[in-house]
This record gives C-alpha cells, structure tokens and sequence, in this order.
C-alpha cells in the first residue's frame, strides 16, 4: 500500500493569506501540516504582471488519502476525503441537492444546510437542511409525507455522490420542531383520556420516526403502555391503560 | 414538471445515458414516463417501491405548481 498524503494547493493574494486560507479548509491548525511554497507571487508593477501566491499545505498524519488540489478547483458536487473537507462536502452538496429539487419542482424558497453540531462526530458528519419561504405546506404535505420523500430521495442523491450512507436532516419552516411539540401535546392527551377511560386510546396513523416520539413522551407514564400496530403507512399507536 | 423525475433518476443511476422521461397529457392526467437501463430498475423503484413512491409525491407537486394537473408516473424497462 502506497502511503497518500492529503494535500492542499492554496492561491491566495499572498503566501500568509494562501496558508491561513488552506488551514480553515482543512480546519487544521498550522502544526498540523507542513507548507511548502510554490510560488511566492509578485505584486507586479501597477498591477502589471501580478501573481499570487501558491503554497502546498501536506498534513502530517497519515490516516488521510485524498488527491490533492480537488477541493480547490471544484468546491461543488466533487467528494473530497480529506478531513476538513469532507464535512464542508457534505454540507454544500446537501444544500446544492435539495435546492436543484424543489427548484425542480417548480418551488422557489430559500436553502440553508449547516453541520449539526450536536449529532455529528468528526468521522460521522450529520446535516441539517433547512428551508424557509412563504406558503411551503405543498412541500410538507399530508401526514409530512412530502418532506419524509423529499428528505428520502436527498439521502439517497447525496449518499451516491459521496460514496456512503449521508446524515441529512430536512425541515421546513421549523416543521419538525412545532411537530415534536404538539405531538408530545398530543400524547399526553390521550395518554390521560385512556386513563380516564380506561379503554385503549389509538392515534392516527404517523411514521415510524413520529410514533417513536409518541413512544418516547409516554415512557415514564407508569399507568400506561403504549405499542404500534398494523402495517405502514397505516401503522400507529394505540395507548393501553394499565389494568 | 417532469425534470424532478429526470434529475432524481439521473442523480441514482448508474447509467444516465440510458434515462429516457417523457410526459403526455390525456384530460386532467398527465402521464410521466420513466425509463431507465434494466440494471438500474431497482435504484428507481427501490425496496417495497419506495424510491418510486418517494419520486410520485415530489412529482405530484411539481404537477400542482406547473398545470394542476393529475399525475400518473410509470417507471418502465427499454424495450
């Protein structure tokens, strides 16, 4: 096995802008690699003959094979391995995905995909795709059933593109969150009405990821159980009083 | 409407020479056609029919924000 060193090839006005600019695209700080000048640049003479500079950032530790120079010339749709990188791959390709769809599909809203701080680990990146706009329920759809496609057919896009399974998140108009909300609501509701009653309380029909929230709210509700019946995309809980 | 269909199947092929859509309309239905290499039936059917079914409700607003119309998508092999 031939050892690959990542490598970066940065041009930048002059040689401290080109480092600083190819340490924040590795995210690396400046031990980490070792730099070697290609060009120095010239200012030229009133602007007449002017170069800019051009180093070659090599990180030092060897778990990193990526070709180099990718990454800065095509910043878009291209999978680079290299660490720092492939997170901000990830997170541009996402965007660029779900904005070609909607675009697509004749929907005309803003697209904003960031890192998931909280979910995400170096070597395992999760992305969050928000979009925001007016009048965007088409995109969300009955029972979210088209926000749940749309968020599919991303994952399935950018996983081909980058090799590997992808953590894209989707939401719209901060759906999830208000959903979340009043499901919780909603749970508790009929978590009490079934007490009450003491007959079996059954919920609409919801996706596995929503019937896990409902789960999840009534977990520490000891005077009842809560399970899932039939089968999708009919499957739902039914909330059982405790005898 | 029927580049969300063109661009999903092209984005999961892995021949896109071979993806062929088309859209023909009868009334109030439109009726998209998909074609793709034997090979890459699967990519855009998936297990259970859920890339397909995925595609139908992306489709079907791209529908309702082009001509309102009803959508009908068939997803077949080259002849």
């Amino acid at each position: 096995m031939t050892e690959e060193r990542t490598t970066l090839e940065m041009i930048a006005p002059t040689i401290e802008e080109a480092i600083a600019d190819g340490l924040a695209e590795l995210g690396l700080s400046k031990d980490d690699v070792t730099v070697e000048t290609l060009d120095e640049g010239s200012k030229g003479i009133l602007g007449i003959g002017q170069r800019h500079a051009r180093v070659l950032l090599t990180v030092k530790s060897e778990e990193d094979k990526a070709p180099p120079e990718k990454r800065a010339q095509a910043p878009r749709r291209t999978y680079d391995a290299s660490n720092g990188d492939h997170v901000e791959n990830l997170i541009s390709i996402s965007e660029a995905t779900v904005g070609e769809l909607i675009e697509k599909m004749g929907v005309f809203a803003e697209v904003k995909a960031t890192l998931d701080e909280e979910d995400s680990s170096p070597d395992y990146p999760s992305v969050n795709v928000d979009i925001t706009g007016s009048d965007l329920s088409v995109l969300i759809g009955r029972r979210a059933e088209t926000l749940e496609a749309l968020q599919y057919i991303t994952r399935l896009i950018v996983g081909k593109e980058i090799g590997h399974g992808a953590r894209v998140n989707i939401d719209i108009e901060g759906y999830r969150a208000r959903r979340e909300q009043s499901l919780k609501t909603l749970a508790e509701q009929m978590a009490k009405q079934a007490i009450n009653s003491g007959r079996k309380q059954a919920l609409e029909p919801m996706p596995a990821n929503e019937r896990r929230l409902v789960h999840m709210a009534l977990r520490d509700f000891e005077e009842v159980t809560t399970e899932s019946v039939g089968e999708d995309p009919r499957r739902k809980v039914v909330i059982i009083p405790n005898a | 409407m029927q580049e969300i269909i063109e661009y999903i199947a092209r984005s999961l092929v892995d021949d896109p020479t071979q993806v062929r859509v088309s859209q023909r309309r009868q009334g109030s239905t439109s009726n998209v056609r998909l074609e793709v290499a034997k090979q890459d039936m699967g990519r855009v059917i998936g297990r259970g029919g859920k890339v397909a079914n995925a595609m139908r409700l992306l489709l079907r607003v791209a529908a309702s924000r082009d001509n309102n119309s009803r959508v009908r998508l068939d997803i077949v092999e080259p002849e």
